[in-house]
């Protein structure tokens, strides 16, 4: 089978069971107050008291722990080395390599926005990996969300690895018939483009296929669309959103406040 | 009552000289089945589309004469009322999957989420589309993972829970493999059997002459024949426009040449030929064999 685009993971757990509206303003909360927060500890505890417990509610430590491995410790780690060398700080210098000085200040700054980085991917992998893309589109198009918009987003995660799969087919297609796409640079170069072809312009025939076969089953019908599964909305977690919410203007007004 | 009015209806596609349906007029009744057939390039397409709405709402071009579908007229009315009466499905069924579902099951509800329907009666129309077309063992596999003759089932279940007056399908079963075609057409021959108006363009003529009540034949745009499927698919006509005969047909033709066919009436499918084969050598046959011209014909 082709690779899925989508991260989600079918686990029964009460963050899967959340509506996704509220998983979203749960996720944007996170991200906004580990940025905006005037303490430096904030986006250190998001991480350590928030992000971690809820990979484990959600049940998706091992799906979480290897993602965070793959990439997000990766790049957390190279922007904490780069902003560690060149953010300034008039402190004691720890450590100079190649006239570059690590100092105290640009350490812990330097960790800070590392972190900060890392509750924002975390929190969203949290999000995708509990969501299922379907319904997560469904309850924003009940919202108001355009359903056009929403089904950009839902076709193409499906879609994409589709087409992956067409060009793989037509690669193979076209070797078969000794197209070259091993040797040197410019040789791979020139043989992109008898691929490119056949895939840009079989894509644009089937665009307008699915584009009449979508529109034949009243996809722009004027019509209050309805949805297949219900998605539950307790009136409970609408209140932990406007907290959230709440959370996240006093932290930005502290901010304000205190700088 | 006709359900389907077509009144000297030409049409040309944008950026076009040619018109790609010529003065085309055709009154089809309430549960009719027709069958479409003609050479490439012939305007069957072209006229699935014009029934279904697309030609001219979503195609544009230009468009004469007057469409009527299900009581209304074309250009009176708009894409997405037209397709509440007039369902189509066409050759590729991977192109027909919406790709925003992950199963059959939800895949079947999306016209019906588009259209606003309540979520119980979703349901019900679903799991009844799903049994019809014998697809209720799949409601939980992705789309994507089917073959060929699963996913044009999926398709056309998808057009049939919308529950259409029309259905309009364009080869649905060209890029499907026998076992895949014997599946789409009993799907189609169930249509048929509960009442619905079907239109059909379809290559294979064999299948054309067990299930329709007509056949029109076209070609470059045009109306060349409108009859039975007997009438049309055996005609001399068809066959000098391009469209290739069924090889009963044919066997039967030369058959009648040698006195072997008794009968005028030619057959089409397998059935018929084996119903009207003469085995018993006609004086004709016998005259025919023992002239000259009959043995050179004999290979050894």
């Amino acid at each position: 089978m082709h690779e899925r685009l989508s991260f989600f993971v079918k686990r029964d757990s009460p963050i899967h069971r959340l509506n996704p509206m509220t998983k979203v303003v749960l996720a944007l909360s996170l991200v906004l107050i580990a940025f905006s927060s005037p303490w430096y500890w904030t986006p250190q505890a998001i991480f350590l008291l928030a992000i971690i417990p809820l990979t484990f509610i959600a049940r998706v430590v091992k799906e979480y722990w290897s993602f965070f491995l793959k990439v997000i410790l990766a790049t957390v780690s190279f922007l904490f080395i780069m902003q560690s060398l060149f953010l300034p700080g008039e402190s004691r210098i720890i450590f100079e390599i190649f006239g570059l000085e690590v100092t105290e200040l640009s350490a812990q700054l330097a960790l800070r926005n590392a972190t900060r980085i890392a509750v924002m991917i975390s929190s969203f992998t949290i999000l995708l990996l509990t969501t299922h893309p379907s319904e997560l589109m469904s309850d924003l198009t009940r919202r108001g969300l355009p359903g056009q918009f929403a089904y950009v987003i839902i076709s193409s995660l499906q879609i994409i690895p589709q087409m992956q799969a067409k060009a793989q087919t037509i690669i193979s297609a076209q070797r078969a018939r000794g197209l070259d796409t091993q040797s040197s640079f410019f040789r791979r170069v020139g043989a992109i483009v008898p691929l490119v072809g056949p895939l840009v312009f079989g894509s644009l025939v089937e665009v307008e296929e699915r584009a009449i076969a979508i529109e034949a089953r009243g996809f722009t019908s004027t019509r209050a669309k309805t949805s297949l599964h219900e998605i539950p909305d307790p009136s409970s977690e609408r209140v932990i959103r406007w907290i959230l919410i709440a959370l996240v203007l006093v932290s930005i007004t502290l901010k304000l406040w205190l700088s | 009552m006709a359900i389907v009015n077509l009144q000297n209806v030409t049409y040309k596609y944008p950026l076009t000289h040619m018109p790609v349906l010529q003065n085309i007029s055709l009154q089809i009744n309430e549960g009719e089945f027709v069958a479409v057939v003609g050479p490439n390039g012939a305007g069957k397409s072209t006229l699935c589309y014009t029934l279904a709405g697309f030609v001219p709402h979503f195609f544009k071009g230009e468009i004469s004469g007057s469409v009527e579908v299900a009581g209304m007229e074309s250009s009176q009315s708009t894409l997405d009322a037209w397709v509440m009466n007039v369902g189509l499905a066409f050759q590729n069924p991977f192109n027909q999957i919406s790709g925003a579902k992950y199963t059959v099951f939800e895949e079947l509800a999306f016209g019906l989420e588009n259209i606003g329907v309540p979520r119980d009666e979703m349901k019900a129309r679903v799991t009844n589309a799903m049994d019809l077309t014998g697809i209720s063992d799949l409601a939980n596999r992705s789309p994507y993972s089917l073959s060929g003759g699963q996913q044009q089932r999926v398709a056309l279940a998808s057009i049939l829970v919308m529950q259409p007056k029309v259905l309009v399908l364009d080869e649905p079963t060209s890029q499907m493999d026998p076992i895949g075609t014997r599946e789409v057409f009993g799907v189609i021959r169930k249509m048929a059997e509960q009442g619905m108006t079907v239109i059909l363009v379809e290559h294979k003529v064999e299948w054309i002459a067990q299930f329709a009540d007509r056949v029109i034949a076209l070609k470059d745009g045009q109306l060349l024949l409108d009859g039975t499927p007997s009438e049309v698919l055996t005609s001399p006509i068809l066959e000098e426009s391009g469209f290739g005969i069924s090889r009963y047909t044919a066997v039967a033709r030369k058959a009648h040449g040698l006195g072997l066919w008794k009968t005028d009436r030619l057959p089409v499918t397998l059935e018929e030929a084996a119903e009207g084969f003469s085995f018993t050598p006609s004086p004709s046959l016998r005259s025919a064999s023992q002239s000259p011209q009959g043995k050179g014909e004999r290979r050894p």
